[in-house]
């Protein structure tokens, strides 16, 4: 009789993907683990610490509030498939094309680019500051800005840093600027050579693509052509980034999104 | 788009500077520096320098390591609800392989990848009588890294049970895989799965 109970909450498991889903089935699970627990030999439990005994959750309650960050992802077929695209992407092309520029080109060189770059995505962040209220950083942006643009030949070195310490970038965006009104993620979006986003965080990349100078280049091609250098240059300073962290998950498409998204909601928060 | 990856794997890379030794009754970030300074001082050993000393190095590391973390807490929160599927013996083997695939993954990272990186303690915050928040700021030459523990007080003192870097908290998002992964294999496959990446 056990055994019939036992296979009908067998059966009963789905292949759950949502979480309200996974914790019915837990209920049938936690009933499936008693009915088994009765059946099973006394096994060798006098081996194991009561500790592992306890099943007080207490503390899953206080961190109730945190598992709000969940964003939809109805999307997930395509994302993952652009995950996966991604993933390929980087190891079969992006990787090799950029260990062969950090072979060739000194570090030197690759840092004057990337603060090149990064200094003309100041009318960004000074947009963004003050589009927040944030009067302190969009100032502290306008004057790395005119200093790494004058004496920082047109930003290709950082002095602004390394003689005004107290002036942070304020890395602010379009996205983050919705977040703090107001707006939701909508939805999670995987893209194709960008990345991770959500509805909202693309939305915000590409109203802040108009304060991006590279935006009004013409033709195209030669724009995507110094976008694409640009990725290049960015890269060389973190290869291995991407296959440590992708190392360290068990599911590595769950991991990414879990990290883009609190850590958005923390840039958000800030 | 991607440029958030760096900081949260430096730092959780870091994590593991954070962590190791004796206890009393002692304040949450005092026995959070104390195993701090000691992996560091382990790191830059000129002792371990030698390819062949790495493994002895290894050791040492993890052992200051692992009796700073409360790895049953961990697992209990990483799994969440999926706790009460596992057996008391399937949640000894998965607390256990768990632990370790933590330390493996991270000394790697560590031994690999220090940089003379400073700790900086910003401050403890008590979160009730047996709960603590201890921050940190990891300087790196190009960036600074905020880092906060969250801590427990046991019967030997404060112990960790989880990270958070830059918003992104490790038990949190081992949860968020967990439960994809227990969603369709059972308690016995995940853990076969993590002893697997244990042994490569």
């Amino acid at each position: 009789m056990l055994l019939a109970v036992l296979s009908v909450c067998c059966e009963n498991e789905s292949v759950a993907g949502s979480f309200s889903e996974t914790a019915e089935r837990h209920f049938q699970t936690d009933r499936k683990l008693i009915l088994a627990e009765a059946v099973r030999p006394p096994s060798n439990s006098g081996e194991i610490e009561e500790d592992f005994f306890n099943e007080d959750l207490d503390f899953l309650e206080e961190e109730a509030e945190e598992e709000t960050v969940q964003v939809a992802d109805p999307l997930k077929p395509w994302n993952r498939a652009m995950f996966h695209f991604n993933d390929k992407f980087y190891f079969w092309v992006l990787k090799p094309v950029t260990q062969g520029y950090r072979f060739v080109i000194p570090e030197d060189i690759r840092v004057g680019v990337k603060n090149f770059f990064n200094n003309l995505a100041a009318p960004i962040r000074v947009a963004n500051s003050l589009l927040q209220g944030k009067w302190g950083g969009a100032w502290a942006e306008f004057s790395r800005f005119f200093i790494n643009s004058t004496v920082g030949v047109l930003g290709l070195a950082d002095p602004a840093s390394t003689s005004f310490p107290q002036m942070e970038p304020s890395e602010e965006d379009l996205g983050q600027t919705l977040g703090s009104y107001g707006i939701d993620n909508g939805v999670y979006i995987v893209w194709p050579f960008l990345g991770l986003s959500t509805l909202r965080d693309t939305v915000g990349w590409v109203g802040d693509g108009f304060l991006r100078p590279t935006f009004y280049i013409r033709p195209t091609e030669a724009a995507l052509a110094i976008r694409a250098y640009q990725t290049v240059n960015a890269t060389s300073f973190r290869i291995g980034d991407y296959e440590d962290f992708k190392e360290a998950a068990i599911e590595p498409y769950e991991a990414f999104r879990d990290a883009y998204l609190r850590h958005r909601k923390t840039l958000v928060e800030e | 788009m991607d440029t958030f990856f760096k900081p949260v794997i430096v730092a959780m890379v870091m994590v593991w500077i954070g962590t190791a030794s004796p206890a009393s009754g002692k304040e949450p970030l005092d026995e959070l520096k104390q195993p701090i300074d000691k992996v560091i001082e382990i790191l830059r050993d000129p002792l371990y320098r030698d390819e062949a000393k790495k493994k002895l190095q290894r050791e040492k590391i993890w052992d200051v390591i692992r009796t700073h973390f409360d790895f049953l807490e961990i697992s209990k929160r990483s799994l969440a609800r999926n706790w009460l599927v596992f057996t008391p013996k399937e949640r000894k083997e998965f607390t256990e392989v768990f632990g370790d695939f933590l330390g493996e993954i991270y000394i790697d990272k560590l031994q690999g990848e220090f940089q003379d990186e400073k700790v900086v303690y910003v401050g403890q915050e008590m979160v009730s009588d047996s709960k603590a928040l201890v921050k940190t700021t990891v300087i790196r030459k190009t960036a600074e890294i905020p880092m906060n523990y969250s801590m427990l007080k046991n019967n030997d003192g404060w112990k960790i049970y989880d990270v958070n870097i830059e918003g992104v908290s490790l038990v949190q998002n081992y949860r968020t895989q967990f439960n994809q992964t227990l969603s369709k294999e059972s308690p016995a496959q995940l853990i076969e799965r993590l002893r697997n990446k244990n042994q490569p």
